[in-house]
């Protein structure tokens, strides 16, 4: 059961909306979310947080030469690896 | 089943990773502590020494090892266990039906296994996967690429398992 309530993106300060709704294009494109996932709602009770998190998020898996499909590959395996159910 | 891979996709996923995960488990409990290493454990064969089967494997190996990774003696991990074998048998078929092409290619399959060497720190398969991946082309700046997912969902698994969030990413009906 999860341990923390999850942050309402409506209910956000400006910057920190600005980041759930670049998140929620970003996984809209990828695998047809229509809401911004638990993960980075969890984060946004310290935008500091879900700030670094979002430009590492960017930075390593949608920049490079890796198609998106060959990072999601490794970022399974690595998940199953650490017995990640999320 | 995300970004069009499907059920046989996802287990190929799965048996790399927990392939992955048992090689590095025998390298560690053979205290191999890296590709070039010739201290174990279990003392690597000499393969001028191997009869029979055995010597029939690690020549094949030998031959994929000079292709895959520019190596004329086959890995020592594969040396170590040829003491038992079924075991390097069983072990060896495993690897070339796992890490071949199937519905995931041959090359993304060993990226993603060096993403699980990575993430449990596994020295040995590190280097392992590393030097195929090299010898089939793969530059620093790919390495790193690899290393960055492993980086980032190591934050995002700790996160997530550390608040025990649910999971609300659901595949395509």
């Amino acid at each position: 059961m999860t341990t923390i309530r999850m942050v309402d993106p409506d209910a956000s300060s400006d910057t920190t909306k600005e980041i759930f709704d670049a998140v929620l294009r970003r996984e809209a494109t990828v695998f047809g979310a229509t809401s911004v996932s638990n993960i980075w709602r969890c984060m946004g009770h310290w935008p500091a947080l879900l700030e670094a998190n979002w430009a590492r998020s960017r930075a390593l898996m949608q920049r490079g030469r890796f198609t998106p499909l060959q990072r999601e590959l490794i970022a399974t395996a690595v998940s199953i690896g650490n017995a990640c159910t999320y | 089943m995300r970004l069009g891979v499907d059920e046989t996709g996802v287990t190929e996923v799965m048996g790399v990773t927990e392939h992955t995960r048992a090689l590095a488990t025998a390298a560690a409990g053979l205290l191999i502590e890296s590709l070039d290493s010739e201290r174990a454990l279990v003392p690597p064969l000499d393969p001028g020494f191997a009869e029979g089967p055995v010597k029939a494997i690690l020549g094949e190996i030998a031959g994929w090892a000079e292709t895959a990774m520019g190596r004329r003696v086959p890995p020592v991990l594969w040396r170590v266990l040829a003491h038992n074998p079924h075991y390097l048998e069983a072990t060896w078929r495993k690897e070339q039906a796992l890490m071949s092409d199937g519905a995931l290619s041959a090359r993304d399959k060993r990226r993603t296994a060096l993403g699980v060497a990575m993430a449990i720190r596994g020295r040995y398969l590190i280097e392992y996967n590393a030097a195929i991946l090299r010898r089939a082309g793969d530059e620093d700046r790919d390495i790193l690429e690899v290393l960055g997912v492993v980086d980032h969902y190591t934050t995002l698994n700790t996160l997530s398992e550390g608040m025990q969030i649910e999971s609300d990413i659901r595949p395509p009906a």
